[in-house]
This record gives structure tokens, C-alpha cells and sequence, in this order.
């Protein structure tokens, strides 16, 4: 190595020289690198099982709660109660059932399952949210429809997330980084 | 000591591949003006540096999966930040290694001497070398990579980067030593 060489190696940082543009440059990188949450937590094969249970309980619930709205008026708000009730203890059995296979489950990785229950907890919010919604006002038609539509948005939910799956698979396959 | 040093910020990468927003916003605080200079060094064009570097931070955190600490993550950043950029020249159709007298590799040492080491007249030197001049040196002196590393990246034979180099730094001799 001559002089010049050496000299060069010696004082390489001092030929950067160059400042960036730090946060314009991250907000550009960052609009880019958004992911859906839910990119990455519907890959497991039991993470399907559990939503294909959740669309079938939800799909009682809906049917049920349809059949609700055509009660007489004045026995509607006793058999509210006890649908509401029944759908209730049936809908916690089995989640609760689905939460404890999931952490038992020694093949998923421990932050799926914390993704995996992080979203089960927001269910679960939802699900509080308008029990207390139609205890508060049992009678209102609009507040039946709504709980129907969000059950009804929440079997879309996981049917598109299911879609996902299926596509991130596919593209996760051909997807490895080639320098 | 040298596996210690390929998992350089094995916290960061990893919460990084499970999706951490802040923590690939540290490892892009970290490596962000490096990478930076990396690219203007190549390109000499602030937006175009910016759009590369941004484009590698973007492909380095959605293929960081692919990363398994075979190099540090910044010598595996580095190089994607070099590839887009050399493409990016390639794409405007510049040359990146002159034509004439690629075929045979000067062996002898240079003579020229350097008559004094002024680091602003090295690097104003530098940028006044024809393009594929510059490439060479800045890869080898700056960038550290060795003949063969550069012919991959330059995809020319290590002997021509070896020959191109010699040429390259009589030329920047010449160019330091003109009053």
C-alpha cells in the first residue's frame, strides 16, 4: 500500500461530507413500508382454524339475533335478554377455548401469539362496547341492525384476511431477497 | 470476535424483521447519512442519491427476513445502496469502465508521488476523474471492497478493476499534483 492509499484508508469519515435529509427522506421510506397488522398474523394453519370458528359463531349470532328483531313487543324485551344471554356464554366458551389452544400451542411463535391476542382483546372490546349499547336501548331497531352489520363486517374481515393468506403464501415463496 | 461483529445491532435487525417501527427507525438513524454519502459518492446527485437510499432502506426492511447475519447489517445495506446505484447509472446509459486497454493489467508500481497530502485536493481530485475512474477508487480506497468484490458489482473481471485501479490513481496523482 503506498502513501496515498494509506492516506486515503486513514481518513475515510472524513469523506463523508454529505448530510441527509433525515426526516423527509424516513417519511418517504416509512409511506411505504406500511403494513397491515394483519399481513403477519394470518399465516399459521391454527390461526385459520380459529377464524373459520369465529365466522361460524358469528354467523350463529347473526342468524340469531336477525330472528330477534321479528320478536312480539312485548315478550322482545325478556327474549333479547336470555338470546343475549345464551349467545354470550356460547361466544366466550368458545373463545376463551380458541385463546387456550392458541397459548398452548408450542409451534406458534410467542409473537404471533401475542398478535393473535392483542386482536381477540379488541374483539372483545367491540363485543362490550354493544352489549352495553343494547342494554341501554334494548328497543331501538337501528342498534340491532348496527350489531348485525358489525358481526356482518367482522366475518368480511376475516374472510378478506383469509384471502391474504392465501396470497402472501404464494408470494412469500418467490419472495427471498438476491443481492 | 468476528461473529460479534456480524451481529452488530442483532436487537434492532431483529425487532426490525418482526415489523418494529421504531426500531427500523433507529437502525435508519444510524446508517442514514452513511448510506447517503455512499450514493452521492456514485451519483453526485443529491435527489438521485436520496431516492436510492430511500429505495434500499425501503427493500432492506421488507426483505430483512432474508438477512442472516452472514455480513453486518450495514455491509449488507452498503451493498444494496451500491447495486441501485451503479443500476441507476447503468439505467442512464453512462460507462462505468472506459473501453481502451481493458485487456492487459500495468504491473508496474506507479512512480509518481503524491507532493502533499491535502484531503480537499484528494477529494476535488476524485471527483474530477472520469466516471469509470472514480467508481474504481471510490470502491476500493473508500468503500474497501477488494478487486473481486468490485468486479462483481461493477460486473467486469477483477483484473480489469485491478488495471482500471492503477490507471485510476496515476490519473488522480496526476490531477493532486497539478499546481
Amino acid at each position: 500500500m503506498d502513501d496515498l492509499e494509506k492516506y486515503i484508508k486513514e481518513n475515510k469519515p472524513l469523506f463523508d461530507e454529505h448530510k441527509a435529509d433525515r426526516s423527509k427522506m424516513w417519511d418517504n421510506i416509512e409511506s411505504r413500508i406500511e403494513t397491515p397488522k394483519s399481513n403477519t398474523l394470518w399465516k399459521s394453519p391454527l390461526l385459520k382454524i380459529a377464524a373459520s370458528i369465529l365466522i361460524l359463531i358469528s354467523g350463529v349470532s347473526v342468524y340469531n339475533l336477525s330472528n330477534i328483531s321479528g320478536f312480539n313487543q312485548n315478550l322482545q324485551n325478556n327474549t333479547v335478554h336470555n338470546e343475549l344471554r345464551d349467545i354470550d356464554t356460547y361466544y366466550k366458551g368458545l373463545v376463551s377455548f380458541q385463546v387456550q389452544l392458541v397459548k398452548n400451542n408450542q409451534k406458534l411463535q410467542s409473537k404471533d401469539k401475542k398478535e393473535f391476542l392483542s386482536f381477540m382483546d379488541e374483539l372483545d372490546k367491540e363485543y362490550d362496547a354493544l352489549k352495553l349499547e343494547m342494554a341501554k336501548n334494548l328497543n331501538n331497531e337501528y342498534i340491532l341492525e348496527a350489531i348485525i352489520n358489525n358481526y356482518k363486517k367482522r366475518i368480511e374481515l376475516i374472510e378478506n384476511l383469509l384471502k391474504q393468506i392465501n396470497n402472501s403464501k404464494k408470494i412469500d415463496s418467490n419472495e427471498d431477497y438476491i443481492l | 470476535m468476528k461473529t460479534k461483529i456480524l451481529y452488530t445491532h442483532k436487537d434492532l435487525v431483529e425487532q426490525s424483521k418482526s415489523g418494529d417501527r421504531n426500531s427500523q427507525y433507529q437502525l435508519y438513524e444510524l446508517y442514514v447519512d452513511a448510506m447517503y454519502n455512499v450514493s452521492m459518492r456514485i451519483l453526485s446527485v443529491k435527489e438521485d442519491a436520496e431516492d436510492i437510499v430511500q429505495d434500499s432502506f425501503v427493500d432492506a426492511f421488507k426483505n430483512l427476513k432474508s438477512f442472516r447475519y452472514e455480513s453486518t447489517f450495514g455491509s449488507w445495506l452498503k451493498r444494496i445502496v451500491i447495486n441501485k446505484s451503479i443500476n441507476h447509472l447503468k439505467l442512464k446509459r453512462i460507462t462505468l469502465v472506459p473501453l481502451e486497454h481493458h485487456e492487459y493489467y500495468l504491473n508496474e508500481e506507479i512512480n509518481d508521488q503524491v507532493i502533499t497530502f491535502d484531503l480537499n485536493k484528494i477529494k476535488a481530485g476524485i471527483n474530477e476523474l472520469p466516471q469509470g475512474y472514480r467508481q474504481v477508487i471510490n470502491l476500493y480506497l473508500i468503500e474497501g471492497y477488494d478487486h473481486i468484490e468490485i468486479a462483481e458489482i461493477l460486473e467486469i473481471t477483477a483484473s480489469t478493476s485491478k488495471s482500471q485501479y492503477h490507471r485510476a490513481k496515476k490519473k488522480l496523482i496526476e490531477i493532486i499534483n497539478t499546481p
